[in-house]
């Protein structure tokens, strides 16, 4: 399926979102250790349609497999809208995933 | 890669790049805070030499102890009208944890697991849309440091 699991529900003019993302978020101490280059999303960015809705710029102390949750305004967002989330890592790849909003009255 | 020179050829690629996209990327455009050790010293790299108000305005949630420092839960919630929230810590070798970019119509009220070297503080900066920087901290004990360090 991809390594990661995007949820969002529209509750109250709120849209609520959780992510789980699928990364071994290797710090530079972790990586010394195994001997490998350090590895660990740098970015991550939700949108819906072409507006950006969530931007985090993240660093190497988010835990392996991070999650995050956060919420935005339903306005002007309307039924079948998929929120579209996107990493980056520090060796520059991406992953996307996305998933149709739920709740969100037609 | 040397990290200094991926760091420096980012920095050229947003200067190059429109600024369009409201996605800002802090790791790009402020790679100095990412590197800073202390709290102060982030803060001052990301966002210059500013006031920091202590407000009860920002709810910092965190456990008072941990049990894994590998995997520790934070949010960060208020209304304060926010234009960028960052979270940063004094324990693990650098401060700066993860800037969020607050887009119109965004809400302040993330969460997410992050690692934590030993016991410590954590601290919570959101950049006002008045323009003023606010701040909350929170103490906590870790009981197994997460950094394997």
């Amino acid at each position: 399926m991809g390594k990661m699991k995007v949820k969002a529900k529209a509750k109250n003019g709120v849209i609520k979102a959780k992510i789980q993302a699928k990364h071994d978020m290797l710090t530079y101490d972790q990586a010394k250790k195994k001997k490998v280059d350090a590895n660990f999303i740098t970015q991550m960015v939700g949108k819906v349609g072409d507006k950006v809705v969530f931007e985090v710029s993240t660093s190497q102390f988010l835990s392996k497999d991070p999650l995050f949750k956060f919420e935005f305004k339903a306005d002007g967002f309307k039924d079948g809208d998929k929120l579209e989330m996107t990493w980056t890592d520090l060796s520059g790849a991406t992953e996307s995933a996305s998933k149709k909003i739920k709740g969100i009255k037609k | 890669m040397d990290r200094r020179k991926f760091l420096g050829l980012g920095l050229t690629a947003v200067v190059l790049a429109p600024m369009t996209a409201s996605a800002l990327d802090f790791r790009k455009e402020k790679p100095k805070a990412w590197t800073a050790h202390k709290v102060d010293e982030a803060v001052k790299a990301l966002y210059g030499d500013v006031k920091l108000e202590e407000s009860d305005k920002i709810s910092l949630k965190t456990p008072k102890i941990a049990s894994n420092g590998g995997a520790v839960p934070i949010t960060i919630k208020s209304d304060i009208e926010a234009k960028t929230v960052t979270l940063l810590q004094d324990v693990n070798p650098e401060s700066a944890v993860a800037t969020w970019n607050v887009p119109d119509g965004g809400m302040v009220n993330f969460s997410l697991k992050i690692k934590m070297k030993g016991s410590g503080k954590v601290v919570a900066v959101i950049e006002g849309k008045d323009g003023k920087f606010y701040t909350a901290s929170k103490s906590m004990e870790v009981a197994l440091g997460g950094c394997e360090g």
